[in-house]
């Protein structure tokens, strides 16, 4: 209890003393965080919106005519496919009627078709938009099957969209975790640099060094945990109003995108037990490294 | 807490030899005066103590431990044992007199109300009491002395190092130091003190080991400053 207030207390004098050089760092941690925060909340809305989509993405194969064929072997063949999420068999019977329900008053046109032309076919949901393509691949090489429909073109918009919104993701997090470590890992090493004189007394009177490291990673944990808040604090207050604004204007979109309270106040705290992380982390490494460098003997 | 050097050498680079060969033992409770030239190899020989350098060859060993075997974690342990006045007093120019001697105790974990009064106690001994607010560079070189003094008692060590601390002082203030280190030596407290000061040395007749270029060239109970 008594290491801890007087390493409490030189940590608070660590911070007094380069309040300039912590009020910079705790700004553009701020900054880099807030930024990370924003493209996580995008991408994650964004991977809703497409998961909606591909959850209504469907494959319609249609089995050639042919009364001898096992309908319900085929369609356990098809289920057995790792790409599928689920199927639907629809008789010839049940798929003109919905054809039939779907024409409405022009429905009487298929009377003239005579028989029903359509075969037994399955509707199959995928687990996502990039597992289209080879289900269809996989389809047309079955010898039951004589033909497959579906959306090519938005099974690969959305395909692309996916992965071109996970990299960039990826790409604004790592840039975000790069800057702001580097900030915080400058601050420390300069915290340092400035008391190394100090720190070699310190190590040379018998104080640990871990009694010397902590107030340094202290600080360090402090400033980057604080920039993470002060980043949380930022998102709930452009969220949540931008919010109220997709309501009032696009109404359609409220069902899409995340607006569980609840949810943002957990991925609040999260980016701070991020930042407080990062920022241990980061002072950790370069403390550790400054005092081995400096109290190693010649 | 006693001494010994065994065959020691210290060869900083590119190749300059500080110290040769150089075998000693100094008992629990003696007064050391280590003499020379400057360059002779003094600092070197009281860093080596101190464990800021390791010897090149040889061992030292510091209350039965073999300094270079010591281990890391261990280092700080074995200094809070060392009291330690440096040439250029090693105090941090920010804080106080009280807190420069008040943190080598919190280093060690000591409560805050004993922090207080064993300051207030080495502090009046080295009499800077009135002074005990003030930072460094608001004192004098004597003055500056003493704190690192009262620092280097705070944790009441067994082995009391003393690289020139009269170096710089006029006669009245070095008599003032020598009386406090002969106090704690009277106390049974170890003391190896580095000098220029022939007056000092001559006056209390303690054992002198003098350097020259490295080497150990006279080692005498009850020495002069020169033969």
């Amino acid at each position: 209890m008594t290491t801890l207030r007087y390493v409490l207390r030189d940590t608070w004098r660590l911070i007094v003393h380069h309040w300039v050089l912590g009020l910079l760092t705790l700004i553009t941690a701020g900054v880099m965080l807030w930024i990370l925060g924003v493209t996580t909340l995008l991408s994650l809305n964004l991977e809703n919106l497409l998961s909606r989509l591909e959850s209504e993405l469907a494959v319609q194969a249609y089995l050639v005519k042919d009364n001898t064929l096992d309908v319900e072997a085929i369609a356990r063949k098809i289920q057995s496919l790792e790409y599928v999420y689920s199927i639907k068999t629809f008789s010839p019977a049940d798929s003109l009627a919905k054809l039939q329900q779907k024409m409405g008053s022009q429905s009487r046109a298929l009377e003239m078709l005579g028989d029903n032309p359509i075969p037994w076919n399955f509707e199959i949901h995928v687990n996502s938009a990039q597992d289209v393509e080879p289900l269809v691949d996989a389809l047309k090489a079955m010898p039951e099957v004589d033909d497959v429909v579906y959306a090519g073109l938005v099974v690969k918009r959305i395909s692309a969209l996916s992965r071109i919104s996970s990299r960039a993701a990826l790409v604004m997090f790592i840039l975000a975790v790069i800057i702001t470590a580097l900030v915080v890992y400058n601050t420390i090493h300069i915290s340092l640099y400035s008391r190394r004189e100090e720190i070699g007394i310190m190590y040379l009177v018998g104080a640990t060094r871990a009694y010397i490291a902590t107030p340094f990673v202290l600080e360090g944990t402090l400033l980057a945990m604080f920039g993470a808040v002060i980043a949380g604090a930022g998102i709930i207050g452009a969220y949540f109003p931008g919010i109220e604004l997709i309501r009032e204007n696009l109404p359609l979109l409220t069902n899409i995108i995340i607006t569980d309270r609840a949810v943002i106040w957990r991925f609040c705290g999260l980016l701070a037990g991020f930042g407080a992380t990062l920022g241990w982390v980061c002072s950790y490494l370069v403390v550790a490294r400054f005092i081995n460098s400096i109290t190693r003997p010649e | 807490m006693n001494i010994q050097f065994s065959g020691v050498s210290k060869v900083f680079e590119p190749d300059i030899a500080a110290l040769v060969d150089i075998s000693l033992r100094v008992e629990q409770g003696e007064f050391v005066y280590v003499i020379g030239q400057t360059g002779s190899g003094k600092s070197t020989l009281l860093r080596l103590i101190t464990r800021e350098l390791l010897p090149s060859r040889g061992v030292v060993a510091v209350g039965g431990y073999d300094l270079m075997r010591m281990r890391k974690a261990d280092i700080p342990y074995y200094r809070r044992d060392v009291g330690l006045v440096a040439q250029d007093f090693k105090l941090i120019p920010t804080l106080t007199v009280y807190e420069n001697i008040a943190f080598v105790m919190e280093a060690m974990s000591v409560p805050k109300r004993l922090v207080s009064e064993r300051a207030k106690d080495v502090i009046n001994q080295v009499g800077l009491w009135r002074r005990r607010s003030m930072r460094p560079a608001q004192l004098s070189g004597g003055e500056q002395q003493r704190v690192a003094i009262a620092r280097a008692l705070a944790n009441s060590p067994s082995l009391f190092i003393a690289d020139e601390p009269t170096g710089n002082l006029d006669f009245h203030t070095a008599a003032e130091i020598m009386k406090i280190l002969f106090a704690i030596n009277a106390a049974g407290v170890t003391v190896v003190m580095s000098t220029h000061n022939q007056g000092i040395v001559n006056a209390s007749r303690q054992r002198v080991i003098e350097l020259d270029s490295g080497r150990l060239v006279r080692d005498e109970k009850g020495g002069l400053y020169s033969e």
